[in-house]
């Protein structure tokens, strides 16, 4: 049986998936309530950001009126349908949940804006459902993105014209504090379906991380052009605990336990000029992973993550133009795993591929096409057979495309039909869980989903 | 007196003294120099400028996307009437509403008097040449108008070299899509100017882009 072999990776992929499910567009009202000004200000369409609005968040969310309470809202819900909801097996057995019925998502609150004029927060609660194929479903509440930020700025000798503007940055999830939507946490698609099936390799800094870890950074953005940032991420426990509240502490394989602090840097290239931006990066992140999160003594095993990305903007009136791309490319030094018998080799790696462009008219209709692809090592270990989320052949490559169609009738509102189309799912192709006939295209969806913040 | 007042009785006056009337009136009603002499209101309004207005406008007022106007060397009392016109919510368009209206409640009247006069100080953007057929072309509409369409020449109140007065914007070196934007805007009613509707009433898609491209290479 699959889970007994592996309970606490296989515990982990599906944390991480789930994590990944829960992840949504965020965007805050607060902060418009605080700025006094739309969302079009600081979002192409959200949470993409603007220029102004790459400002306003590396300004720590300082720009504006302190407001008494800086409270916003948003909820989500959808209708997911599964092009071959039958797993295969002959037993009737449905893939996922709701399909093609209506599903509640997720709701949630933002504590969100100034405290000074050089201290700001951005802070998520979410509440979210989770449906099971037995028609259940349960709901579950936690702590979501959040970014703390103390800002100070340095002006040049003639002016006041911020020229270097740095801070410190307190936050729970891998490139949630970034200010470029080509890096994973604020990435697309910036909304995904709570209930389809997704692959199940990803690299660390795509999600695996989220609202579990600590991490203290410093960062600096001189003269609008280069950025550099350094942080270390630890566990969330301890003063950091509230970072992770919600999570399955208690479990293995219910949440990432670090060792000691683990480093990330971010260099990025930025250039503004007339309606367009664009930008040139690189980042890193070293994790050391305990295998079991309960058990200090479990051992470690080190992840290496190195990511190139870029992105260009075209922000115009009626037309906007955007477009991301990263790569990332994750050693993998298994070297207590392999030691235990939990995987097949010594050292993997992985390779993760995102590229998008968004076409939107008058802010208000948007087209988004988007290429994904993955591939690395094989591992039969890793990437055992199972029903629909394994492999056959121990790769954990996938390949397709996303394609959304968006329409905003008002600034805060947004309603979205998703198409998700594969041509490589878990390392094969017809047949690729190495258990039924299951084909990649069986896990194509459709996603319609109403956004609405306030 | 507000521009709307002052607009209205200009449209019962001959169109060759409108010019003359609207600076002498609003010369009397409005400090040509909002704070002037005041060391600490100047320094206000340079800390805004720097840390909240150069966000868009750029460092000194000259500012990268045409999205957002150049404000360095534009005219005083119009950069503190249109300032305090985003403040009351009286520049209704779009644009105005998403990114103006809520950035004024930030300001008091001497701050808006110290920026107006901080922005008015710097020196204005180069002019960048555009499309040469369009350019000439809006050469022609900007010094002779378009009688025809009853387009007045643009320089009868902008100047000559485009460089404004008074309430009269400077134009020259401004983002020739921002001019369009604005031209559309105001013939359409979405942001009141009285003189200008009159102005540009008939002024066609094509002029617009044409005029604009002559001024921002002024």
């Amino acid at each position: 049986m699959l889970f007994a072999q592996r309970p606490i990776r296989l515990r982990a992929i599906l944390g991480t998936a789930l994590a990944l499910a829960a992840t949504a567009a965020e965007a805050v009202p607060s902060y418009a309530r605080q700025t006094g000004q739309s969302c079009v200000a600081c979002h192409v369409s959200f949470p993409e950001l603007t220029p102004y609005g790459r400002w306003f968040k590396l300004s720590g969310y300082t720009i504006g009126v302190r407001q008494a309470i800086p409270l916003a809202g948003m909820a989500l819900a959808g209708v997911t349908r599964t092009k071959n909801n039958d797993d295969g097996t002959g037993t009737n057995t449905p893939v996922t949940a709701r399909n093609g019925l209506p599903a509640f998502n997720q709701a949630s609150v933002f504590l969100a804006g100034k405290a000074t004029d050089n201290i700001g927060a951005f802070i998520q609660y979410t509440f979210a459902e989770s449906y099971s194929t037995d028609g259940t479903s349960v709901g579950h509440s936690g702590i979501d993105n959040t970014d703390l930020r103390w800002v100070g700025r340095l002006g040049n000798e003639n002016s006041d014209v911020v020229k270097l503007l740095y801070g410190l940055t307190i936050h729970n999830n891998p490139t949630v504090q970034d200010v470029w939507n080509s890096t994973p946490a604020f990435g697309f698609p910036f909304t995904t379906s709570p209930t389809a099936v997704r692959p199940t390799a990803g690299t660390q800094l795509e999600g695996a991380l989220a609202q579990q870890v600590a991490g203290i950074g410093g960062y600096g953005f001189y003269d609008r052009t280069w950025y550099g940032e350094l942080t270390a991420y630890r566990t969330a426990d301890g003063l950091f605990s509230v970072l992770r509240h919600g999570q399955d502490i208690g479990t293995p394989g219910g949440v990432a336990r670090l060792k000691g602090y683990n480093p990330y840097v971010r260099v990025a290239y930025n250039k503004e000029w007339d309606a367009h931006s664009m930008m040139l990066g690189a980042f890193g992140l070293r994790v050391n992973r305990y295998l079991d999160n309960t058990n200090p003594d479990s051992g470690s095993d080190r992840y290496t993550d190195a990511g190139i990305d870029a992105q260009y903007q075209y922000i115009s009136n009626p037309h906007t133009f955007t477009a991301q791309a990263r790569y990332i490319r994750e050693r993998q030094n298994f070297r207590s795993s392999f030691a235990q018998g939990l995987t097949s080799n010594p050292n993997d790696t992985l390779n993760s591929t995102n590229v998008k462009a968004t076409y939107y008219y008058e802010r208000q209709y948007g087209a988004t096409i988007s290429r994904f692809s993955s591939s690395g090592s094989a591992d039969a270990l890793l990437y055992p057979s199972g029903v629909v989320s394994g492999s056959g052949n121990g790769s954990p490559g996938s390949r397709g495309y996303v394609l959304e169609l968006d329409y905003l009738p008002l600034q805060n509102v947004r309603l979205m039909l998703q198409y998700t189309t594969y041509s490589q799912f878990n390392g094969g192709g017809m047949g690729y869980d190495g258990v039924t006939g299951r084909s990649p295209r069986d896990n194509n969806n459709l996603f319609f989903n109403l956004w609405v913040a306030y | 007196m507000n521009q709307r007042m002052i607009g209205r009785r200009m449209r019962d006056l001959g169109r060759g003294a409108v010019a003359a009337l609207a600076v002498a009136a609003l010369a009397t009603s409005m400090p040509l120099r909002a704070q002037e002499g005041s060391t600490v209101t100047d320094q206000a309004a340079q800390k805004v400028a720097g840390a909240i207005c150069s966000s868009c406008h750029g460092a000194l007022g000259v500012s990268t996307s045409p999205l957002f106007p150049n404000l360095a060397g534009q005219q005083e009392l119009y950069l503190a009437a249109q300032l305090k016109a985003f403040k009351a919510k009286t520049r209704g368009e779009a644009d105005a509403h998403d990114y103006m209206w809520g950035m004024a409640t930030l300001l008091d009247d001497s701050v808006i008097g110290g920026l107006a006069h901080y922005y008015s100080a710097q020196a204005p953007a180069h002019g960048t040449p555009g499309d040469a057929k369009l350019m000439a072309r809006g050469k022609v509409l900007y010094e002779k108008g378009d009688v025809p369409h009853n387009v007045v020449a643009c320089a009868t109140c902008h100047g000559d070299s485009a460089e404004g007065t008074a309430i009269f914007p400077r134009l020259a070196g401004q983002h020739a899509a921002y001019v369009v934007r604005q031209l559309e805007v105001i013939q359409h009613k979405f942001r009141d100017s009285p003189i200008m509707h009159g102005v540009i009433k008939e002024l066609a898609a094509d002029d617009m882009k044409a005029v604009a491209q002559y001024v921002q290479s002024r």
